[in-house]
């Protein structure tokens, strides 16, 4: 009698565990609304087949991401056509209006160049591993607002190129259009913080919830098949 | 008189209440005036919420020394207490994983640190006292940041070097870091009070039974 009551619990047991393992495994397969990521209130137009990428030259984990993973990430979903953007955000760091104007400039020199964001000749990577490298590894704060031009002059130096043709690409009018549309980038970034992956112009990645390389790129597969 | 009957008893003075406002004090201003405006270290997101709870041990002590013998206010400030050293606990847990995922090469698991916070109860804090609540640093980066032309004594040169890497109780040997040494405040705090009130409802208990 107890021998099978016994027997009973086990077998309960080791269903109740099984069932706890088939939920497991499912709800890693499928990224969860709430969890892994969330649905933009306002979403961003013709981003149909784009991932966004806000980041700030002063926030540590874009740096990381930038180093790591983000360059890995894209090379899997480029493999689907899936386009890849980044947007600045202004609204962070002493020098945000700055590194924006000069980081939308030199994306319109790469576009012109056909030189893609991750490529070693682009001169926005140039410019934003620069700045990445002087603020957080070598601390470089440049008089902590006071002196723009010695901020400025490290991005123009490590992408090669003078004020005077920063100034005249940053008039051409593909440059303005990005600045315009960056000022998106802060109602992004008021949500949970940068760095901050949209998918489609929908949806909003939760940071926290990228466990690796892959688990990034299948999510971003999934929401863009949504 | 028992151990259990002497802490018990402590409570009702006083004293025990104002020294928790003074523990809830004292590290606040540690926080701010020394770490903040002296050694230029700045801070993040989770370190204000960590100076909230720091504010709601104060608020305790403040409740409990009104009058240490009324029970609704001793019960006031055991909730308020507890609620603070809990809420520091889950803070400073979290600057840690925050913490290791910043100084390793894993970035995975974490969201780095918002700009703008968002205490408990939504509490506006930031914006009424921005000078001690509202975020100026990233979460991790716990290292001076000395202003170019800030001129230095000393002593705040010798520890601003000592804190290049961050902060460590121990800087030479990285040994506790902030995050841990707050854990380890909150856990203390925490540890002490359950002490207290068990003592306290166990002594009370006692009394009532005797009594009737």
């Amino acid at each position: 009698m107890k021998h099978s009551m016994m027997k009973r619990g086990f077998l309960a047991l080791a269903l109740a565990m099984v069932l706890v393992l088939t939920f497991s495994l499912s709800a890693q397969a499928a990224a969860k609304e709430g969890e892994d990521y969330m649905v933009l209130a306002k979403p961003i137009p013709n981003m149909d087949k784009t991932v966004i990428k806000v980041f700030s030259y002063d926030c540590p984990f874009c740096y990381k991401y930038d180093k790591s993973v983000t360059p890995e990430v894209v090379k899997i979903i480029q493999k689907d056509g899936i386009k890849y953007t980044v947007w600045h955000l202004k609204t962070k760091g002493k020098y945000g209006p700055q590194a924006s104007e000069l980081f939308a400039a030199l994306i319109t020199k790469d576009e012109k160049a056909k030189v893609g964001l991750f490529d070693d000749k682009s001169s926005f990577k140039k410019a934003k591993m620069a700045y990445y490298n002087a603020y957080h590894d070598k601390k470089e704060r440049w008089g902590d607002g006071k002196d723009p031009a010695a901020f400025m002059k490290t991005g123009l130096d490590a992408a090669g190129i003078s004020d005077a043709e920063f100034q005249k690409l940053l008039k051409e009018p593909a440059t303005q259009a990005r600045l315009k549309q960056w000022e998106g980038a802060r109602e992004i970034a008021g949500i949970q913080g940068v760095p901050a992956f949209v998918v489609k112009g929908k949806y909003l990645i939760y940071t926290k919830s990228i466990k690796s390389i892959n688990g990034m790129a299948a999510t971003i597969k999934e929401l863009m098949a949504k | 008189m028992k151990l259990i009957e002497k802490i018990a008893a402590l409570q009702d003075r006083r004293v025990l209440w104002i020294l928790l406002f003074v523990v809830g004090l004292a590290l606040e201003q540690v926080a701010y005036q020394i770490f903040q405006k002296w050694l230029y270290m700045r801070p993040c997101e989770q370190c204000v919420y960590i100076r909230f709870s720091m504010v709601c041990l104060m608020i305790a002590g403040i409740v409990g020394a009104i009058n240490a013998k009324n029970l609704v206010l001793k019960v006031i400030a055991y909730i308020i207490a507890l609620y603070g050293t809990v809420k520091g606990i889950g803070f400073s847990l979290k600057l840690i994983k925050i913490g290791e995922a910043f100084r390793s090469g894993d970035p995975f698991g974490v969201q780095g640190c918002s700009q703008t916070p968002t205490f408990p109860f939504n509490l506006p804090l930031h914006e009424w006292f921005p000078s001690t609540f509202l975020p100026t640093g990233d979460c991790g980066v716990d290292y001076p940041i000395v202003p170019p032309d800030a001129e230095l004594s000393p002593l705040q040169k010798y520890l601003t070097d000592a804190y290049v890497d961050g902060w460590y109780l121990i800087p030479s040997k990285h040994f506790m870091n902030m995050e841990q040494s707050t854990l380890l405040a909150f856990g203390t705090i925490f540890l002490v009070l359950v002490i207290c009130l068990v003592s306290w409802v166990v002594v009370e208990v006692k009394k009532r039974r005797q009594s009737a």
